[in-house]
């Protein structure tokens, strides 16, 4: 039995291991990485039966509390499809759903709204709160948006950088604002209320980590984030008629 | 002596543990979105997290599962068993000292799992390579 005892020990601990995991990756959804190609990768805008589709319960509607008004929005106000991304200009995850968000947009046209929320994760991203201070202090001179695509594309070229604020300054020359009176706006007080309060509207709806999107007030799943995925579920979103 | 190895065993499991928490956050991706208080999405979504297609937190996971296995066979005295357990206990050890210096240097985000497990593995390396030494030239004297 003594001879015997060493192996069962290890056989239950490699059951107990092998049984945990496998418990945990059925109740956790498996999601790949942003932009990757998934398993099912092939599936295409037509593909009604998609697992996507067959696995999109959807989550109620949820409303919050009001965020930074007026908010940052492209698009037409009756798009069917509304899209409402809180995001960190330092998460690397916000980097690489950027581009799938342009070019959801670019494919859907009019038919979808983006709003971006500001919402830095502070402290973990030592240069989230200037980034995002840069940006809305850009749209209070009406560039928010282009602010906003300089930033997140040149992602790898700051956020290691100690001192954010001169590149930041650069970028706000290169779309060519007022450079005295943005570097006013990016301390002044209409900039952090306007933070404040899309950090307010994220936590009140339950906004956790970066990118968070909701969809016509429903939170899209952070696995179906990855541009083949987010096709279909827009896809479903306009044949449902928001329903 | 004896001791030594049941310390050894225990903390291979914690090793465990937190390996397969961490395969688990990679597979599922759970880590791959920012938060407040995660430090590991930046580690677990480097290139560095991924050897030949295989998460690096799987290998882990299968080295700290033959740390216990072999621990275990060293208490219940399977001969030879501690000079395998040693070799690896070292291989483990050098390879968590280039992931802090990846984390520390390259990707510059610490991951507090994955000093959790370098923890562990210096302890390993102290518990089954270290301490028997000290241990039997104590015993020599």
């Amino acid at each position: 039995m003594k001879r015997i005892l060493p192996f069962i020990i290890i056989l239950v601990v490699l059951g107990v291991a092998l049984g945990s995991a496998w418990y945990l990756t059925r109740t956790i959804p498996a999601s790949p990485t942003l932009g990757s190609q998934s398993p099912s990768g092939s599936q295409t805008p037509s593909s009604q039966g998609s697992p996507v589709a067959q696995q999109q319960q959807k989550p109620p509607v949820v409303q919050g509390v009001p965020g930074a008004d007026p908010p940052h929005v492209l698009g037409p106000a009756d798009a069917p499809i509304k899209i409402e991304e809180f995001g960190d200009f330092e998460c690397p995850p916000c980097g690489i759903f950027h581009p799938i968000l342009q070019q959801m947009h670019q494919e859907f046209g009019d038919k979808m709204q983006i709003t971006f929320r500001e919402f830095p994760l502070v402290p973990t991203h030592q240069h989230a709160l200037a980034a995002a201070s840069a940006a809305e202090a850009a749209g209070l001179q009406g560039k928010f948006w282009e602010m906003h695509d300089m930033i997140y594309e040149h992602q790898n070229d700051w956020k290691k950088e100690f001192d954010v604020r001169p590149i930041f300054e650069g970028y706000a020359k290169q779309i060519g604002i007022d450079v005295e009176r943005y570097n006013r706006d990016m301390n002044g007080e209409l900039v952090a209320q306007r933070i404040f309060a899309d950090g307010k509207r994220g936590h009140s709806l339950g906004v956790k980590g970066t990118p968070t999107v909701f969809m016509n007030g429903r939170e899209v799943p952070f696995e179906n984030l990855p541009a083949e995925k987010l096709r279909v579920v827009i896809q479903n979103e306009l044949r449902s008629g928001g329903k | 002596m004896r001791k030594l190895y049941v310390v050894a065993a225990l903390l291979a499991l914690v090793g465990l543990a937190d390996a397969l928490y961490l395969t688990i956050e990679h597979v599922t991706g759970q880590s791959v979105r920012c938060t407040i208080i995660s430090g590991c999405s930046a580690v677990l979504s480097s290139p560095y997290a991924v050897v030949a297609g295989i998460p690096l937190a799987a290998l882990g996971a299968a080295a700290y599962f033959t740390v216990f296995s072999l621990a275990i066979l060293t208490l219940f005295g399977y001969p030879r068993v501690a000079l395998v357990l040693r070799a690896i206990v070292i291989t483990m050890f050098a390879i968590s000292v280039w992931l802090m210096y990846l984390q520390a240097f390259v990707i510059r985000e610490f991951c507090q799992y994955c000093l959790l497990s370098a923890l562990i593995t210096t302890a390993l390396l102290v518990v089954t390579v270290i301490a028997p030494r000290l241990v039997r030239g104590g015993a020599s004297v």
